[in-house]
């Protein structure tokens, strides 16, 4: 899984010294290791996954699991209802990413191009919701549900963030910003309204930061664990992190069923961001700078 | 939670429910005039067996449909407490002693006494010890369902390597000025890298590659209360009373666990185990860090499904100065007050406590019953799996203490945890230790905090 | 704005127009705001305003609510444990928040060029980021033990004794940052990429005529015309970095003692563990106060220097 650390071929447009070659090998073995490092500890879980459970803990992390079994995967699939769990939280963060991308785009729009009085105040109240610790904020949101009887049902985990949020209105609108406003002006003379600006120009122009955004929503929402473990308790909507939270014991942990699972449980993310991760850099890129 | 798959097609059923976003509302009666009941607990080893015993309920109350939310212990007091809050808690749940007080005084938890008398409860059938610790003037805050105690978990490969048999194990003694038996064991048990023992001559303390025991616990129920208990030390003046947990006999009992790391050398240090960031104690077998560990029954099941068969066994603990003992605890299913539907929240409370659902999770190995004559079952269920476990039932029949009844359960917990850490670290004596946690623990009962 | 004003503004058009004009976008600009401000408020002013409520009172989340006044703040000012997570926050944003930067910045510089396999890289860079807390925990644990983890067996091997990471009050905290630091870098250096990216090239290219060595163009090239995306990272990290939470929960929970016990991990603690729910909420007005401080500084610091217009 490590990146090959090939030597460079002579790339640079001058190339050729024997020091120019040296600094990139030196470039490439450090990169090399960072890489090791932000994989190793997959490499571990994945290793440990097909250890056999008798041996999981008596060996060191780093013992190849020889001979490699999958007893601990089809055991995750035949005791336990993963595949329920991640339906669940796909429809979760499915729903949410949707959203967002839509309602996001929206206000977004708004707060960049539409001139409307209350627009400092508004985003600046949304950008300050930004710094306001959510831990606590979990007691009064499961007073909230808990009032409108949505406890326990998809609403409860879908409606606070469906919305969007604060990060993602700062970022998008950063974006919009960007986009040169002439070409808006000119649609506007050809007699075109917010809503036909917004199809035909923002959005298909927009479609890097908007991947960003999606992505970022759904591995966030795929990752968090304390409120879905506040807000659900029965079978039919608990989620994936909520799942691997309950194989942890006070002095004593399920991993041979923990581990698989969280293996399994990266992989919508990883293909996730091989989807997007080309629009991601871009989009960014004509977020921060003119 | 990572519940077992009921249905093959609940993925699908759950994907055609939220099409709609539909779902009907928690808690509350489902179609067809079923009552839907949310049963909720905290171990993930235990719930397959509840999973069984509720399965057979459901068979005799068609009415009745139960959820169980297992919700792991880290997060379990937070979630109930924040339910409560929005008055939208489980109509049953696990109660715990160190949380029982506090649930009861604000009215949370339903007196079972009426329903008791009514339904003609037979209340002599359960462990009188469990009894008392869950009734209080007259109320009864939940009936017993299973009992547990603290003994000796070993690693039988280091346990021969050494020469020790689990019944000499069993019947080691300690003492506060030499150790006695006990300590010359675990100075058997401990090793360095060169192969040498604490006792000999050259043995470097500062490269032990295996300990004699390890231990762990953040409130001191798998540890210094067992050689509190062993040692003649009350933590409490009575229930619901003062901590006395500075008394001489209880600082001599976190002094020789203190001993045990850094005198004798034989315990794995509090770098090794201090909770939470330690090593867990089924690792720390597997791995050879140590030899034994204390630990509660209700663990066995990790011990079984992560040590090789035939790895490890069970032992009693040693006998201290004032004698053996053990902690001794036990849960009971609450009920909420202001659960929806009082009857059937009863009535699965009734079906729950009784002998027939106590058989049925005591005869999987999950849990020891709170009856008392089922209790074979439990021990046929570890037989069957190789494992002697009647140590644990000695335990429960010999000298215990329970868990400290306080409105304080959490401030103490919470002390405890901070200051014991430094006492296994060499880093605060355990008296000092011992006045700061009595002190602060009296204020808390004090101020009702 | 100014592509509604060159519509109007150009031909001369009544007054009662362009009012109409500005009506109706007013009233556009509020259909499409009215989504996210409707879940802005119910979900999250809503809270929030709870929390100022609840900061009166005292409540352990089962009985019913006391009103104390200011009771909890005072309470706050003199509770030297609320100080010292306020101190182990700022010990932790400094330990991790220029590791992180720097980490990122020279990831961006490396992968900004043309060569082979940058996309791969960039791939695994940006994998930590993805990772489930829950599972973390577990994983880094092993990483960090000292007797069998192989952070400590790569010490030994090089002759060198490990220290104790997780247990011992001294490292624990530079634990969590590095696991920080691990998590986060990728998804800072993206940021920092992409604002590399749309550096045009002819000024290197300018620059390179005038003779300008390769630290030269670093300090007065690359990073001047870096400073919005730096501004974006700096300002949502450091806001990220006050609210650590996940990390001191799965591995540490606050210990050893009180040593990672960060703001937020003593929030959750007050709140969860020991049921004062009414604390907790002042607490976290303090925390809240603290960050609205600090990214003031830092919006008035950058403003300064920079012609990106943040608002």
């Amino acid at each position: 899984m490590t990146p090959r650390a090939k030597t460079p071929r002579n790339s640079g447009q001058r190339g050729g010294h024997v020091l120019r070659r040296m600094r990139a090998s030196t470039v490439y073995l450090l990169l090399s290791i960072g890489a090791l490092v932000s994989i190793a500890p997959y490499l571990m879980t994945l290793n440990a996954a097909f250890k056999p459970q008798s041996t999981l803990l008596s060996t060191q992390a780093w013992t190849p699991a020889v001979p490699a079994t999958w007893s601990n995967f089809t055991a995750l699939w035949s005791q336990y209802d993963m595949s329920g769990f991640i339906v669940h939280t796909a429809v979760v963060a499915g729903t949410i990413t949707l959203g967002q991308l839509v309602f996001t785009t929206f206000a977004a729009y708004a707060f960049a191009r539409l001139d409307f009085p209350g627009r400092e105040p508004l985003f600046w109240g949304f950008i300050a919701m930004m710094m306001v610790p959510q831990i606590v904020t979990l007691i009064p949101l499961f007073l909230i549900m808990s009032h409108l009887n949505l406890i326990d049902t998809y609403r409860a985990l879908i409606l606070p963030y469906v919305f969007g949020t604060p990060y993602g209105i700062f970022l998008v609108r950063q974006y919009f910003q960007t986009i040169p406003a002439d070409l808006e002006a000119a649609a506007r003379i050809d007699g075109a309204g917010t809503w036909t600006i917004l199809r035909r120009i923002m959005i298909p122009l927009s479609k890097p930061i908007l991947a960003t955004l999606a992505t970022i929503t759904f591995v966030n929402t795929w990752n968090s664990l304390l409120w879905p473990l506040m807000a659900t308790s029965s079978e039919r909507d608990e989620v994936v992190t909520v799942g691997i939270a309950a194989l942890q014991g006070q002095f004593a942990s399920e991993l041979h069923i923990l581990l698989p699972a969280a293996a399994v449980a990266l992989l919508p993310l990883v293909a996730i961001f091989l989807l997007f991760q080309r629009h991601i850099v871009r989009s960014i890129a004509l977020t921060g700078l003119k | 939670m990572f519940r077992r798959a009921r249905k093959p097609l609940a993925a699908a059923a759950a994907l055609a429910s939220v099409a709609g976003l539909t779902t009907a509302c928690g808690g509350s009666s489902g179609s067809g005039g079923v009552v839907n009941l949310t049963y909720m607990i905290w171990q993930t080893s235990e719930e397959a067996a509840y999973q069984k015993s509720v399965d057979v309920f459901e068979k005799a109350h068609p009415d009745i449909h139960v959820t169980i939310d297992l919700v792991p212990w880290a997060q379990y007091w937070a979630k109930l407490q924040t339910s409560a809050a929005g008055r939208n808690m489980p109509d049953l749940f696990w109660d715990h002693l160190e949380y029982l007080p506090e649930l009861a005084k604000d009215g949370i938890i339903t007196n079972l006494a009426a329903d008791v008398k009514s339904s003609k409860i037979d209340l002599s059938q359960y462990s009188p010890k469990l009894l008392a610790q869950w009734e209080n003037n007259g109320v009864i805050y939940g009936l017993p369902k299973d009992w547990d105690t603290i003994e000796t978990i070993y690693n039988a490969k280091d346990l021969a390597t050494a020469g020790i048999t689990p019944a000499q194990l069993g019947s080691l003694s300690w003492n506060t000025t030499d150790g006695g038996t006990f300590v010359q064991a675990l100075e058997k048990l401990t090793v360095d890298k060169n192969g040498k023992h604490p006792n000999q001559a050259g043995f470097d303390a500062g490269h032990i590659k295996q300990y004699g025991i390890a231990l762990e616990a953040p409130n001191g129920q798998q540890d210094w209360w067992d050689f509190g208990v062993q040692n003649g030390c009350a933590l409490q003046s009575k229930a619901y009373g003062t901590w006395t947990v500075n008394s001489t006999a209880c600082v001599q009992a976190m002094q020789f666990e203190q001993d045990l790391m850094y005198k004798w050398h034989v315990a794995a240090p509090g770098t090794i185990t201090n909770t939470p960031n330690g090593a867990q104690l089924p690792t720390i077998l597997a791995q050879n860090t140590a030899a034994m560990t204390f630990d509660g029954d209700w663990d066995l099941d990790t011990y079984e499904s992560s040590l090789p068969a035939g790895s490890w066994g069970v032992a009693t603990m040693p006998t201290g100065p004032a004698g053996s003992g053990t902690v001794f605890n036990g849960l009971t299913d609450a009920v909420y007050a202001g659960t929806k539907h009082p009857e059937q929240a009863w009535e699965l409370e009734e079906w729950l406590a009784s002998a027939a659902s106590e058989k049925i999770v005591t005869d999987t190995g999950t849990v020891w019953a709170a009856i008392p004559s089922l209790d074979s079952g439990f021990i046929a269920a570890w037989k069957a799996k190789g494992i002697d476990v009647s140590a644990f039932y000695q335990g429960s029949q010999g000298t215990t203490i329970g868990y400290p009844l306080t409105t304080a359960g959490t401030a103490f917990t919470n002390v405890v945890l901070k200051d014991m850490n430094q006492v296994w670290l060499d880093q605060m004596s355990p008296l000092a230790a011992a006045n700061d946690i009595t002190s602060v623990s009296n204020a808390a009962v004090a101020s009702g905090d | 704005m100014s592509a509604n004003i060159a519509v109007t503004g150009a031909a001369s058009r009544s007054r009662a127009a362009r009012r109409n004009r500005r009506t109706r976008t007013t009233l556009e600009a509020y259909l499409l705001i009215a989504p996210s401000l409707f879940g802005f408020v119910a979900f999250l002013v809503a809270p929030v305003v709870i929390v100022f409520v609840l900061s009166l009172f005292s409540w352990n989340l089962i009985g019913s609510p006391q009103f104390v006044g200011l009771a909890n703040y005072r309470r706050m000012f003199t509770d030297s444990q609320s100080w010292h997570a306020l101190l182990n926050t700022a010990y932790y944003v400094v330990l991790n928040i220029p590791m992180q930067t720097v980490l990122a910045l020279l990831l961006a510089l490396a992968l900004n060029r043309k060569m082979r396999g940058s996309k791969l890289f960039r791939v695994v860079f940006v994998l930590p980021w993805m990772a489930m807390p829950v599972a973390l925990g577990v994983i880094w644990n092993w990483f960090f033990d000292p007797r069998s983890g192989i952070i400590d067996h790569v010490i030994s091997l090089l002759g060198f004794t490990g220290p104790n990471w997780l247990t011992s009050t001294t490292w624990a905290m530079p634990v969590i940052a590095s696991v920080n630091v691990w998590q986060y870098t990728g998804y800072t250096m993206l940021f920092l990429l992409a604002g590399l990216q749309a550096i045009p090239q002819q000024v290197y290219e300018a620059a390179s005529l005038d003779g300008v060595n390769a630290v030269q163009r670093l300090f007065r090239i690359t990073l001047p015309l870096l400073r919005p995306a730096l501004f974006f990272v700096l300002v949502t990290n450091v806001i990220g970095s006050f609210q650590q939470f996940d990390t001191v929960f799965v591995m540490t929970q606050g210990g050893p003692g009180q040593s990672t016990t960060t703001m937020n991990y003593y929030i959750y603690q007050q709140a969860f563990q020991l049921f004062h729910a009414g604390y907790a909420a002042t607490l976290s007005i303090l925390l809240f106060a603290v960050i609205l401080v600090v990214t003031f500084v830092q919006f008035r610091y950058f403003r300064k220097r920079t012609i990106y217009d943040f608002s």
